[in-house]
C-alpha cells in the first residue's frame, strides 16, 4: 500500500500532538497541545470514518481544556495519563477516562510556579517521563524531577546551567540529560547530591541550541540530539565528549524526533523547514562504538521524505504502528497512513 | 487590556452618515466628554484617551480611562482561519508555479491552482452551513449566515473569472461554460425537475411549480430535462406540446470538436431560429399561453426574458439562456453586450454583485477589482484572485498611460498580510505574504516582526529563524537584543551573554559580560568558561582562564596573565580591587613568580587607582609587593614559555 495522506485544518497552531494508546485496536484517539495563540487548548480527538467510506478518516474533537500559555510538551505516563508543560512555568498532569473519551479531561495534580525567574513566571520548556517520575527543565536554568504518582517535587538543581535548557531525555532512572541553548549537553545524576554534572559535552561547530534530544530505544548509550540549525549529532556515551557522527540534516530546525516503537531501525524527524522524513538508522547502530564514521551525506542514511514540503514549520510528530500524525503552524494536522516499518 | 465592545451609538446618526461610509460610536465614559485624543497602536488599533490634562496628584482619584478600540476581523473567527491557512498554502503554491514557469506558459497550473482556491472556498461554506445549524445564539447565526452569503458570491465571482480568464477554453466558445455556471450556483430548478421526474406522474402539472421549472430548465439550457418534463403534462399529446417538442428537439448545438465549422454551424442555427419565429408568428401556440413562452425565449425575445425575470433573484440566472438563444457562437470577449441585456432586464438599483458580474463579462478588470474591495472578507477575495489573474497575465490596469497592475497587487497583498501579522497565531501566514511582495514587503515585515511581543525563548527563536530565512539581520539584531536586556535584567549575566553571542553584538556581550564580573565581586560564581568560547569580553574570559591556571598551580603564567590585565587597563573601575588583591597570594609564593618590573608595574596601577583600594587591604598589598621587590630585585625569573 502506499503512503497516504490527509490533512485537516484545526484553527490553532498544534506544538505536539500524541496518540493516545489503544491495546487491542487501531487507536484513533489523539491529544493536541496548542501554542501561540490568544487562547490554548489540550484537545483530546478522534478520527471518523466519513460516509462508511474506510478510507477516509476525519478527525472530530471531543473535549477541550483550555490553558493558560502555550503547551510545550506533551508525554504519557501512563494510558491514560499525560503531563503537559506549559509556557507559564507550569506543569500539569491530566486524565482521560478509559471508557469515555469524550469526558473531560481531569486534573490529577498542578505544579505551578515551578519555573521561574527571580519572581518572575517563565517557560517550561520540556519535560521527559519515566515509570511514574517527571523531569522538567525551563528557561531559568533548573531541572526539577517530579514524582507523578504522589505528586511532589523530589528534586530541584537550580543554576545548572548558564543559559536557558531547551531538551530534556530521562537516560536510565537515576539519569537525565539536558541540552541548552548554546548546545551544551550534560547528564545529570539526579539522586546524587551535588549540582554539578556527571558529563557534559557540545554540539560540535557553530554554537545552536539543542532542541530536541531521544535515546536509542535498543541500544542505550546512543544518544541523537537535533539542532536548532537542522543539524543532528548522534553521542556513544561510552565514549562521549565528540559525537560519533553529525549530519547537516534539514535546512532549518529539527522540532522533534521519534524512534519507531516497533523498528528501533527507523527514526520519524520534523523541522522548522516543512519537512518529515523517515531515516533509516541501521548503518548507524551496526557499527562497534569506537570508530568514528562521519555521515556527512545523508543519502547513506537512507532518508525518504513522508510527505510534501510544507509551506510552514512541523512542529511535532508521533507515530504509532503505519500511521504517524504531525502538526504544522499552518493550524493543521496530517495523518500518514501505511507507513512501513 | 479591556476591548469594550462599542455598539453603534445612535442608529438614526448611522443612517445620516452611512452615505459617506462613516461610523458614529459614542464613547462609553464620561471622562471622554470633553477633550479627546488618540494614537495609533500596534496593527489595527487605536487608542483613545481624554485629552487636555490637569496633572492628578495620586492615582486613586484619577477616573480617566484609555480605551483600546480595533476594528472586528472577520477573518480570525475560528471558522474562517481555516480559510486563511488553507488560501496561504495556495498563494504560496501560486507564487512558486510563477517562478518556475517564468519563461514557459503554465496555464495548466494555473487553472488546478484556481480549483484549489474555489474548493477551499466551497469547504469553507460548507464549515459555515454545518455551523449555521448547530449555531443556538441569534447574533452568531446572523453572523455565520452573512459570511455564507459573502462567501457563496465569493465563489460565483470567481468561478466566472476562472472560465472567462483563466480556463483554457476549446476555440474561446464560452456558452457550454457559462451554462455549467449558471446550474452550479442556482440549482434551486434542477432539484425541483429531478423530484418530479422522479416521481414521474402524468398530470404534474398540478405541482406549482411546474411550469417555472420548466422555464428554469430551458433558460440553462436542460432541453432534454424541459422535453421530459413537458412529456408528463396531461395534455403531452396534443399537436402544441408536440410542435413545440419538435423544435426544441431540432436545436442544433454547437460543438467544438462535432466535426463543422462554426460557420456551417451558425448557418443550421440560423435557419432553426427563423422557423422557431415562423411558429411564433403564424399564432399555432397561441390556446397555450405556456408553451408559448418557452418558444418566444426560444427565439430569444426580449419582452418573454423580461416577463420571467421576476422570477429569478439576479438577472445573471437568465445570462446563459440569453446567450443559448441569441449568440450561441459567442467568444469569451464577446459577452460584454449579452450582459447588457441581461442587466437592462433589472429596474432599479444594482448590487455589488451585479456590478461585479458585469464588469467581469465587459472584460473591465479594474473595476471588479474596485468592486470586490468593497466585500467585507477583509480582502481575502480581492488580494489572492488578483493575485491570481496577475500570474495569468490576465491584468492591465492602466492609470492614466502607466503600467499600475504589479502596484495594485502588490498593495493589496500588504495590506492582507499587514492584516494577518496583527494576530498572534497567524502572523507567521501574514508574513509570507509580505515576503511574496519585495522590496516594500520586507521593509514592513522587518518593522512588524520586530513590534511581535516575545513571551518565551520559543517564540524568540521561532522569529528569529523566520527572520534569517527572509534575510532580515535587522530583526535578529533586535529579537537577541531584547531578549539579552531582559535576561540582564533578571540578573541572569550567563543568559545575556549567550544572547548576545548569537548576533555576535560586541556592546550586548560587553554589558552581559560586566554585569557578570559585577556579581562576581558582590560574591556570585562566574559563569561557566565554556561559555566564552566565542565571547567578544576579552577581559571575563582572560580572568577565567587566570582562575583555570591559578587553581592548577602554574602560579607563574598565572601572574603574567594578571599581570597583563592590569597593564592592559582593560578593567573597569568597579574591577581593579578585585584585580589589585587577587595579586596578593602571588606575592607571598614561596618562590617568587612576580619579577620586579612587574611588582613596578602593580605598584604604579595600585597609585593610579588609589581610590580602588584604600585602607588597611592598600597598606597590605604595599608591604607585599614591597617584600616581593626585595627578594627579585636582583633575581632573574626564568620565562617558562
Amino acid at each position: 500500500m502506499t503512503i497516504d495522506i490527509e490533512g485537516t485544518f484545526v484553527s490553532q497552531k498544534i506544538n505536539k500532538i500524541r496518540w493516545i494508546p489503544e491495546e487491542y485496536v487501531e487507536t484513533k484517539h489523539f491529544f493536541t497541545g496548542s501554542w501561540d495563540d490568544d487562547e490554548n487548548s489540550v484537545k483530546v480527538w478522534t478520527f471518523e470514518s466519513v460516509h462508511e467510506d474506510e478510507n477516509v478518516e476525519n478527525p472530530r474533537e471531543l473535549s477541550e481544556y483550555k490553558v493558560a500559555g502555550d503547551v510545550t510538551e506533551i508525554k504519557l505516563i501512563d494510558k491514560n495519563k499525560i503531563a503537559v508543560s506549559l509556557s507559564n512555568g507550569e506543569v500539569r498532569l491530566l486524565e482521560i477516562s478509559a471508557y469515555e473519551r469524550t469526558s473531560p479531561l481531569r486534573e490529577v495534580y498542578t505544579w505551578s510556579k515551578l519555573h521561574h525567574i527571580n519572581s518572575e513566571r517563565c517557560s517550561c520548556t520540556a519535560l521527559d517521563t519515566f515509570e511514574g517520575d517527571i523531569v522538567t527543565v525551563g528557561e531559568d536554568e533548573k531541572v526539577n524531577i517530579l514524582n507523578g504518582r504522589r505528586g511532589d517535587i523530589t528534586r530541584s538543581i537550580s543554576d545548572t546551567d548558564s543559559c536557558s535548557i531547551h531538551s530534556v531525555c530521562f537516560l536510565k532512572l537515576n539519569e537525565v540529560i539536558t541540552g541548552n541553548l548554546r548546545g551544551h549537553m550534560k547528564i545529570w545524576d539526579i539522586k546524587r547530591d551535588s549540582n554539578k554534572p556527571v558529563a557534559s559535552f557540545h554540539f560540535p561547530g557553530e554554537e545552536v541550541a539543542a532542541t530536541c534530544i531521544v535515546q536509542h530505544p535498543t541500544q542505550p548509550h546512543i544518544i541523537l540530539a537535533g539542532s536548532e540549525c537542522g543539524s543532528l549529532a548522534v553521542w556513544d556515551l561510552r565514549m562521549n565528549k565528540f559525537p560519533t557522527s553529525q549530519l547537516s540534516a534539514h535546512s532549518s530546525g529539527v522540532t522533534e524526533m521519534q524512534f519507531h516503537p516497533e523498528n528501533p531501525n527507523k527514526l520519524i524527524t520534523c523541522s522548522l523547514s516543512g519537512d518529515v522524513w523517515d531515516w533509516n538508522m541501521e548503518s548507524l547502530t551496526k557499527k562497534s562504538g569506537d570508530s568514528y564514521v562521519p555521515l556527512d551525506d545523508k543519502a547513506t542514511m537512507n532518508v525518504s521524505s513522508l510527505i510534501p514540503t510544507l509551506h510552514k514549520a512541523v512542529n511535532t510528530i508521533h507515530c504509532n504502528k503505519g500511521r504517524v500524525l504531525c502538526a504544522a503552524d499552518n493550524e493543521a494536522i496530517y495523518l500518514i497512513k501505511n507507513l512501513k516499518y | 487590556m479591556n476591548f469594550t465592545r462599542c455598539s453603534d451609538a445612535n442608529p438614526n446618526s448611522h443612517t445620516i452618515y452611512s452615505k459617506k461610509r462613516v461610523k458614529q460610536f459614542n464613547l462609553p465614559h464620561k471622562c471622554f466628554e470633553r477633550n479627546v485624543a488618540c494614537v495609533w497602536r500596534r496593527g489595527n488599533k487605536i487608542a483613545i484617551f481624554p485629552g487636555s490634562q490637569t496633572t492628578i496628584k495620586t492615582i486613586e482619584n484619577c477616573d480617566n480611562k484609555i480605551l483600546d478600540i480595533r476594528q472586528e476581523i472577520s477573518l480570525f473567527t475560528p471558522i474562517l482561519r481555516k480559510l486563511v491557512n488553507e488560501a496561504n498554502g495556495a498563494f504560496l503554491s501560486l507564487q512558486k508555479a510563477s517562478d518556475m514557469s517564468k519563461s514557459s506558459d503554465n496555464q495548466v497550473e494555473y487553472l488546478k491552482l484556481s480549483r484549489q482556491y474555489r474548493s477551499i472556498v466551497r469547504v469553507c461554506l460548507e464549515n459555515l452551513q454545518e455551523a449555521t445549524e448547530k449555531a443556538s445564539d441569534g447574533l452568531e447565526r446572523n453572523s455565520l449566515q452573512s459570511f455564507t452569503t459573502i462567501f457563496y458570491s465569493i465563489e460565483c465571482i470567481w468561478h466566472l473569472c476562472e472560465i472567462l480568464y483563466i480556463d483554457v477554453i476549446p476555440g474561446e466558445i464560452v456558452l457550454p461554460y457559462i451554462l455549467e455556471w449558471a446550474r452550479f450556483h442556482f440549482p434551486c430548478h434542477e432539484q425541483t425537475a429531478a423530484s418530479i421526474l422522479e416521481a414521474c406522474e402524468k398530470g404534474s402539472e398540478d405541482n406549482p411549480e411546474y411550469w417555472n421549472t420548466i422555464i428554469g430548465m430551458v433558460v440553462q439550457g436542460r432541453i432534454d430535462v424541459a422535453r421530459a418534463l413537458l412529456k408528463l403534462h396531461s395534455s403531452s399529446d396534443s399537436s402544441e406540446f408536440k410542435l413545440l417538442d419538435n423544435s426544441m428537439r431540432a436545436m442544433p448545438v454547437y460543438n467544438v470538436y462535432g466535426g463543422i465549422s462554426s460557420g456551417e454551424f451558425t448557418i443550421s442555427w440560423k435557419h432553426w431560429h427563423a422557423e422557431c419565429r415562423s411558429k411564433y408568428t403564424s399564432g399555432s401556440l397561441a390556446r397555450q399561453p405556456q408553451l408559448e413562452l418557452i418558444l418566444r425565449i426560444m427565439i430569444g425575445d426580449y419582452t418573454a426574458f423580461e416577463t420571467i425575470r421576476i422570477k429569478y433573484t439576479s438577472w445573471f440566472d437568465m445570462l446563459g439562456g440569453w446567450i443559448l438563444f441569441t449568440m450561441p457562437w459567442a467568444k469569451r470577449r464577446e459577452l460584454a453586450s449579452a450582459a447588457a441585456a441581461c442587466a437592462g432586464l433589472t429596474p432599479g438599483e444594482k448590487t455589488h454583485l451585479d456590478i461585479i458580474i458585469q464588469a467581469l463579462l465587459e472584460g473591465d478588470l479594474h473595476q471588479v477589482i474596485h468592486e470586490i474591495q468593497q466585500v467585507s472578507d477583509n480582502g481575502w477575495s480581492a488580494t489572492h484572485l488578483t493575485d491570481m489573474l496577475y500570474h495569468c497575465g490576465k491584468l492591465q490596469i492602466l492609470d492614466k498611460q502607466i503600467d499600475v497592475t504589479a502596484k495594485i497587487r502588490d498593495s493589496l497583498i500588504l495590506e492582507y498580510g499587514t492584516l494577518l501579522m496583527e494576530h498572534k497565531s497567524l502572523w507567521s501566514a501574514g508574513l509570507s505574504y509580505l515576503a511574496a511582495t519585495p522590496p516594500e514587503g520586507l521593509k514592513r515585515a522587518e518593522l512588524l516582526l520586530e513590534r511581535i511581543p516575545i513571551d518565551s525563548e520559543a517564540k524568540a527563536m521561532r522569529i528569529l529563524a523566520e527572520a534569517n530565512k527572509y534575510g532580515l539581520p535587522n530583526v535578529v539584531q533586535t529579537v537577541c537584543g531584547c531578549m539579552s536586556t531582559r535576561r540582564l535584567k533578571s540578573g541572569n549575566s550567563g543568559a545575556a551573554l549567550a544572547w548576545g553571542g548569537r548576533t555576535r553584538s560586541t556592546e550586548l556581550c560587553a554589558r552581559a559580560a560586566e554585569q557578570a564580573l559585577r556579581r562576581y565581586c558582590a560574591g556570585a560564581p562566574l559563569p561557566h568558561a565554556e561559555l566564552l568560547l566565542t565571547g567578544s569580553t576579552v577581559l571575563l574570559s582572560k580572568y577565567c582562564d587566570f582562575h583555570i591556571l591559578y587553581k592548577n598551580r602554574e602560579f607563574r603564567k598565572a601572574a603574567k596573565l594578571l599581570v597583563s590585565l592590569i597593564t592592559s587597563k582593560l578593567s573597569p573601575d568597579f574591577f581593579w580591587e578585585t584585580l589589585l588583591l587577587d595579586t596578593l597570594p602571588l606575592l607571598e609564593t614561596e618562590t617568587p613568580v612576580l619579577s620586579a618590573d612587574e611588582t613596578y608595574e602593580i605598584m604604579l596601577c595600585l597609585e593610579l587607582h588609589s581610590c580602588a583600594l584604600t585602607g588597611k587591604k592598600a597598606d597590605m598589598l604595599r608591604f607585599a609587593l614591597a617584600r616581593n621587590l626585595e627578594r627579585t630585585a636582583l633575581l632573574n625569573l626564568p620565562d617558562e614559555d
